[in-house]
């Protein structure tokens, strides 16, 4: 199982998970309250430098960010098509920093923090009967945890048609995919329960 | 749902009882298990009580849905199984701390990526603190001597090494009884004979399912199974024999 955290000790690994959650979301509260595109670009090149100090090979920091990206330019060819030049630019910079920021944290905290920080974050909303904090952080976890392996299964499907000498194309390549990512979340499921997690 | 289509289950004898284990019973009375209109397996009513059970069958044969149903991740459609008197079906949080389950893939078993954590996983919901969860961390991996992967990567592993982390993620959180299922399945010949002699050393009862008949040849009681039903139950010798026969 491959991991999208990355071991090294710089000060954003030293920090707090929660100091970097909550930093998180505060910094995404603050870029949806600015259209400014100047305080917008110096919140990329912010998210650029955190980023591209955790001392990733700059080939993997980019494969990194590559299908968020496409998604962002996606969302923003709409808007340049359905608004102005000035809408597509800011959802650019908005969406361009935050994917920086959220991938920053994800290097920098492991998937135990996570779930960690996350149930603890919730608690009290357990303590008011809302939720079971333990799975809420769980999930979180979990969400994590899948990414890499759901880009490993693509690859490895892509391969398989390669191989056999079939066209690789997104629907042949999907259904399988769906398929054995499906099979994968319920052997972890079964794994979990195994493992007395959820106390049934 | 209808009942399954075996009328009455059949009783088996128990196996030679050469050791017996510490003082668990597990119970299977009239237990079979079926997903839709398949037969995974048949009812059937027998008592484990042995130390060291194999498990061996061609695939497909109902081994791993026996296992499942013994720590409740498979629910009986049909009878009971109860360990120590406690219902899979009512009692499923203590029959989980009580019977350890290492999966077929231990890949599928990893749930947090570094080894460390994925051990301490199955510990956090039992209201240990951090030092104490990393205390028994420590005291399993050093049982089996793997210390130095406390920090590793689960993927960075070798196949024994990753069976060996999915061993001690397992004992960490001290069943009474562990189940695996198919431990040197995918595995080469040094990282078999490490896994072996790793399950030869357990102390806790065990219920093996393997296609390697070595590994079961000195266990107390063999169970053979055959297309979704308890073919034969018997000491090693005899039970290994019959196999042979069965699917020449």
């Amino acid at each position: 199982m491959r991991t999208l955290y990355v071991e090294a000790d710089t000060i954003l690994h030293r920090l707090p998970p929660r100091a970097k959650l909550l930093a998180l979301a505060a910094a995404s509260i603050a870029l949806f309250l600015t259209r400014s595109l100047p305080w917008l670009g110096i919140a990329v090149l912010i998210g650029v430098g955190l980023y591209f100090s955790l001392g990733l090979p700059m080939r993997e920091a980019l494969a990194r960010l590559r299908p968020i990206f496409l998604t962002i330019v996606v969302v923003c060819l709409f808007n340049l098509l359905f608004n102005s030049p000035a809408d597509a630019a800011v959802v650019l910079l908005r969406l361009t920093t935050l994917m920086l920021l959220a991938a920053t944290v994800t290097a920098t905290t492991s998937i135990a923090d996570f779930i960690d920080e996350i149930t603890v974050l919730v608690g009290p909303l357990e303590r008011i009967g809302f939720l079971k904090a333990a799975d809420v952080g769980l999930a979180v976890g979990l969400v994590i945890r899948f990414v890499p392996e759901i880009l490993a299964r693509y690859a490895a499907i892509r391969e398989a048609h390669t191989a056999r000498g079939l066209p690789v194309r997104p629907l042949t390549l999907i259904a399988p995919l769906i398929i054995l990512t499906l099979r994968d979340a319920d052997s972890i499921a079964a794994a979990i329960d195994a493992r007395g997690f959820r106390r049934q | 749902m209808p009942p399954l289509s075996s009328p009455a289950p059949p009783v088996y004898r128990a196996g030679n009882g050469k050791t017996r284990g510490t003082d668990l019973d597990i119970r299977f009375e009239g237990a079979g298990a079926r997903f839709g209109e398949r037969i995974a397996l048949e009812p059937l009513t027998l008592t484990l009580t042995e130390r060291r059970i194999g498990i061996i069958g061609l695939n497909g044969s109902g081994k791993t849905t026996f296992a499942r149903m013994i720590n409740g991740l498979t629910k009986p459609t049909e009878g009971r199984v109860t360990v120590n008197g406690l219902d899979t079906r009512d009692d499923a949080a203590s029959v989980l701390s009580m019977v350890g389950f290492i999966f077929q893939n231990p890949q599928n078993q990893i749930i947090l990526p570094i080894v460390r954590d994925d051990i301490g996983f199955g510990l956090k919901n039992r209201g240990m603190g951090k030092a104490e969860i990393r205390t028994a961390v420590d005291v399993v991996l050093a049982r089996f001597q793997v210390s130095h992967l406390a920090e590793r990567r689960a993927h960075e592993l070798s196949g024994g090494e990753l069976q060996l982390a999915a061993l001690c993620a397992v004992l960490v959180t001290r069943p009474q009884v562990l189940i695996l299922d198919e431990p040197t399945n995918q595995l080469d010949l040094k990282n078999r004979a490490l896994v072996e002699r790793t399950i030869e050393g357990l102390n806790e009862d065990v219920v093996v399912i393997s296609h390697d008949l070595e590994l079961v040849d000195d266990f107390d009681r063999v169970l053979v199974f055959d297309k979704g039903r308890l073919a034969v139950d018997a000491p090693p010798e005899e039970a290994i024999t019959r196999y042979r026969e069965l699917v020449a």
